[in-house]
């Protein structure tokens, strides 16, 4: 028996020390890393560098670009919110009697799957101030008065680009809702049927927290989501004109590669892993568990 | 008419208009790849040219670019050994998570745990020093490496398909005299093809759009990737639409076609990942 843990423990310790090295060594060190960097002043090449104490955490507070980025942020935050409630409505839709229902959700994830990158270029050519569709769109509905620079008018560039991360998620968000609604186990609807559950017991019992796990997964996959977002400002706008489209996440980034200070960069980031943490934990130990009880009162 | 069949009309409608928004924009930039510069401007971009000036030069340019083809090439070569890692280490760490008591489990699945929550684009801060400092940057190993390490989505796919395996399988595949390594090659391993197909496809798919990770640590010419390829293209072509938009659309199709091909595998891994609890 004794050679066989020998065994099993050579085994485990033979699969596990490449993985878990490869984690510590890109993931753990890096977000410990950031931590004792954000009290520096390192410029990202110098050999050396200075312990400064709190000041990027004061210097960060005292950034009015960032505070905008930040709001922009919160902007691809409200309006992902708002599309909930009708990507929910689009779920019941596609899993009620539909005819062509499998084509539909093949169409609604597609965006999900094409590169960001070229989804980008499509809508910065989509909203090209010469010659561009949306703007042809508008002439053909005689709305032309309505006609903007999409992409370079700072009080609406950061809608256009919500609306495109909007077009990109929304349809995941969709396949999510209709996987819960289609995960409730068909004998435990027949069990409540039998046990003399009505319509309104069974939606409220056993329908309603189904669907309240995936609600609670896609509400914070949102402020995940919309704390993150970067690649489509990066590329259609690079966070212009000024920074009136930037983003929390595209700012940390300017400020490390293109301005060099990764000390205060690192102070951002550390920001935005706190408040991820913070998300999570509330998700995990508050409203989670809160959700889970209410299913179970029946 | 009966009111159900109403409702069915009105439900093709909300569809349709669905479908419509998904593919405009995509069709528009398709439309534009058939145009020469003169209808650029002569033609509306909701429209196709005439049938017979309807030009292929700006997918020709396109495809007869250098670049395009070094960009498949580094891509490829990307994809094939990150996945080829993501699939063995994914697999046998969720197997030992999954199977086994040992010293230092909690702290293991805690690790793994944490890496799940550190946020994306903004680790490269702390992370672009090591990989600099282990002679990586401008290598295709910066990619490769950063995929294999911190990308982790395969593990939940896999414990969560591994829970459903019975152990009594392992139990007689060790009387059998079958070793751990042998358990896990010979049995556990082909068990798994099914999870390993969504692995593969989503993880190509993530791998295939990464922008930031080639634009980071990849700035050599010789090293672009379909991504970057596009980026560095569009910065070329500044105002041709018509020739970006063709562009655009070389660079969509791979996981166009991938998706088509194997959507049920990618919509069941999306649910996967989400359902995890």
């Amino acid at each position: 028996m004794g050679s066989l843990i020998r065994k099993k423990r050579k085994f485990i310790v033979i699969s596990l020390v490449v993985p878990v090295l490869l984690l510590i060594g890109f993931v753990v060190l890096p977000a410990i890393d950031l931590f004792r960097m954000s009290f520096t002043n390192w410029d990202g090449y110098s050999s050396s560098s200075k312990f400064i104490g709190i000041d990027n955490y004061i210097a960060m507070f005292h950034n009015k670009d960032l505070w905008l980025s930040l709001k922009n942020n919160t902007i691809y935050f409200v309006m992902h919110l708002a599309m909930i409630p009708i990507e929910l409505g689009f779920a019941v839709l596609l899993v009620s009697k539909l005819k062509a229902a499998k084509f539909y959700k093949t169409m609604v994830f597609l965006p999900r799957i094409i590169n960001g990158v070229a989804i980008a270029y499509a809508f910065s050519y989509f909203f090209s101030p010469i010659n561009g569709a949306f703007d042809e769109i508008l002439n053909i509905l005689n709305l032309e008065m309505l006609s903007r620079s999409w992409l370079s008018d700072p009080k609406i560039v950061n809608y256009v680009l919500a609306f495109v991360s909007i077009w990109r998620f929304s349809g995941y968000h969709i396949i999510l809702f209709m996987a819960a609604l289609q995960s409730l186990p068909q004998d435990i609807q027949e069990a409540a049927r039998v046990d003399g559950a009505n319509a309104l017991q069974m939606f409220k019992y056993i329908q309603v927290p189904a669907i309240m796990l995936m609600v609670d997964f896609i509400l914070f996959d949102n402020i995940r989501g919309s704390l993150q977002i970067f690649d489509v400002p990066f590329v259609i706008t690079g966070g212009g004109p000024g920074y009136a489209s930037s983003t929390f996440t595209l700012f940390t980034i300017k400020t490390a590669f293109t301005y060099s200070n990764f000390g205060l960069a690192a102070t951002m980031a550390v920001a935005i892993m706190i408040i991820v943490i913070v998300v999570y934990l509330v998700q995990d130990k508050l409203i989670h568990k809160v959700i889970m009880k209410g299913g179970k009162k029946q | 008419m009966k009111k159900s069949t109403w409702i069915q009309i009105l439900k093709q409608i909300i569809c349709i208009g669905m479908v419509f928004l998904v593919v405009i924009p995509i069709l528009l930039t398709l439309f534009a790849a058939f145009k020469t510069k003169a209808d650029m401007v002569k033609i509306s971009p909701l429209a196709l040219p005439p049938f017979d000036r309807i030009t292929f030069e700006n997918f020709e340019k396109v495809l007869k670019d250098k670049y395009l083809i070094i960009g498949f090439k580094n891509t490829g070569i990307i994809l094939i050994v990150s996945v080829f890692f993501n699939v063995m280490f994914g697999t046998i760490t969720a197997f030992i998570i999954e199977r086994f008591e040992f010293k230092f489990k909690k702290m293991i699945v805690a690790l793994f745990f944490i890496g799940m929550l550190v946020p994306t684009f903004v680790t490269e801060i702390a992370r672009f020093k090591i990989v600099n400092g282990l002679g990586l940057y401008n290598t295709l190993g910066a990619p490769i490496i950063i995929y294999v390490a911190s990308d982790l989505m395969q593990l939940y796919i896999y414990r969560q398909f591994i829970s459903t395996i019975p152990v009594s399988l392992d139990e007689s595949a060790l009387l059998d005299g079958c070793g751990y390594f042998g358990l896990f090659g010979r049995i556990i391993l082909p068990l798994l093809t099914p999870a390993t197909a969504t692995v593969v496809i989503m993880k190509c798919i993530t791998i295939i759009n990464d922008m930031y990770i080639p634009y980071l640590y990849m700035p050599k010419n010789s090293l672009r990737t379909l991504t970057t390829f596009l980026m560095n293209y569009a910065n070329s072509q500044q105002g041709s639409w018509q020739k970006l938009s063709a562009g655009i659309i070389i660079v969509m199709l791979p996981t166009v076609v991938i998706y088509i091909f194997f959507q049920q595998y990618i919509l069941a891994g999306v649910a996967a990942g989400a359902v995890k609890e």
